[in-house]
């Protein structure tokens, strides 16, 4: 984040904020979008972050990334919209790590690997999205995450290895 | 693995690509509304309330020691002063991002020159000689760096000789000093010093408060980096609070 735009959002400047949000909204959304797996939720949960980046900057503090603070706010606000839309769905119960049922793919058209990503328990799918969307580092992953960063680690690591599993499974499948 | 890394980001962004130019607009639009042109009416709203206990208050708590009983006491009379402030409160603050409703209490300073509402589920206020001292009401591992909140008031030193002494005491300890003038969530200075940025490097804020009798209160906050968006931000919350009586 440039110090001057950062400085012109600290002072209230319309311009300094649109200049931000244009900056940063690109990738927002596709986070946004690929987390909630949902168009209209991905706008509430944009929306709310960037007005809560402007009412809360006096908290920022600058010793630390800002793109790991603002996603943070954002990954918070794409949690509540999906906390919030489970209450009137069945509850998630391959969030437990260590699970050996890490996706409900009997349950899907796994596809392609995007559906893959997709179906994975959030453990696994939220780390991965980060990484592959922004090229977030492991130790960014764990500030916006509020993860240690070896669970990160390990959790990237399980996450691929699935993926790569059922990519194989896939593959022997459609060569059969 | 290099081949999968490639795959899953393909993948990823091709899937998140197909914005429709107007999902932007729609935002920014939202946004714009949101802050910026309604902020006439918000920033009237959310207006700060003076930091110094208004004088028809004080009007108010003289004549309440003015028709009370004989035996009132200096002690009697900060009582009744402290009884304008309600007990207890809640308020909303924000941590990492989140709104979180809190319920803080009313405590005396130091010969009760100030008041603040704690977080008395996480802090506790510790009258000292010199000073008081906010801290953990829960000692802190070995492993962290100190986190406080000490309150202290310099009768005859003005802030801007305060912010000149300050600035010289931190850069002793510090690599990275900045002053600024803020108005949230005191008025004042605000003094900020680091060195590192590991987790557990050290942070001092310092504000730096005018007492408007010549002299200055300095609030000193430390922490560490990883607690910036924790106790760093319930310190802030906490310090909204602060209120000087005259």
């Amino acid at each position: 984040m440039n110090d001057d735009i950062l400085a012109g959002i600290r002072n209230g400047s319309r311009d300094a904020f649109k200049q931000f949000f244009d900056t940063y909204e690109n990738y927002a959304i596709r986070t946004a979008k690929a987390i909630t797996r949902n168009d209209e939720d991905a706008k509430d949960a944009v929306q709310e972050a960037f007005i809560r980046v402007y009412r809360n900057i006096s908290t920022y503090n600058s010793a630390l990334s800002f793109d790991a603070w603002f996603y943070r706010i954002l990954v918070n606000e794409c949690y509540r919209i999906i906390t919030k839309e489970k209450k009137n769905t069945p509850v998630d119960t391959s969030t437990i790590e260590n699970n050996a049922q890490l996706t409900e793919h009997s349950k899907e058209n796994l596809s392609d690997l995007y559906s893959m990503i997709q179906n994975m328990a959030d453990l696994y799918r939220i780390p991965i999205l980060l990484k592959y969307i922004k090229g977030f580092s492991e130790k960014e992953i764990a500030t916006i995450l509020e993860l240690n960063q070896n669970t990160v680690k390990s959790r990237l690591f399980n996450g691929r290895n699935l993926l790569k599993t059922q990519l194989e499974l896939l593959e022997m499948e459609g060569s059969q | 693995m290099n081949h999968l890394d490639d795959r899953v980001r393909k993948e990823i962004l091709d899937s998140t690509e197909d914005t429709p130019s107007t999902l932007k607009d729609d935002i920014w639009n939202h946004i714009d509304q949101e802050l910026f042109q309604t902020k006439g009416r918000r920033k009237k709203r959310v207006k700060k309330k003076s930091k110094v206990i208004p004088i028809v208050i004080a009007a108010a708590a003289g004549l309440m020691i003015l028709f009370s009983s004989q035996t009132e006491t200096g002690s009697a009379f900060i009582k009744q002063i402290k009884d304008l402030f309600v007990p207890e409160k809640e308020i909303i603050q924000s941590i990492e991002g989140n709104e979180e409703e809190t319920n803080v209490n009313l405590q005396e300073g130091k010969d009760s020159e100030y008041i603040i509402y704690i977080d008395e589920e996480r802090y506790k206020l510790v009258n000292g000689k010199d000073s008081d001292i906010i801290t953990t009401k829960e000692p802190l591992e070995e492993r962290y760096p100190k986190v406080s909140m000490e309150i202290k008031q310099f009768k005859d030193i003005t802030p801007e000789e305060m912010v000149s002494t300050l600035e010289t005491e931190l850069a002793a300890e510090y690599t990275k000093i900045t002053t600024e003038t803020v108005t949230e969530p005191v008025n004042g200075y605000k003094l900020h010093g680091i060195s590192g940025s590991e987790w557990d490097s050290p942070v001092t804020n310092v504000y730096v408060v005018d007492n408007l009798n010549g002299g200055s209160f300095v609030i000193t906050e430390k922490y560490f980096l990883e607690a910036a968006e924790g106790h760093g931000a319930r310190f802030y919350a906490m310090l909204q609070e602060f209120e000087i009586i005259e």
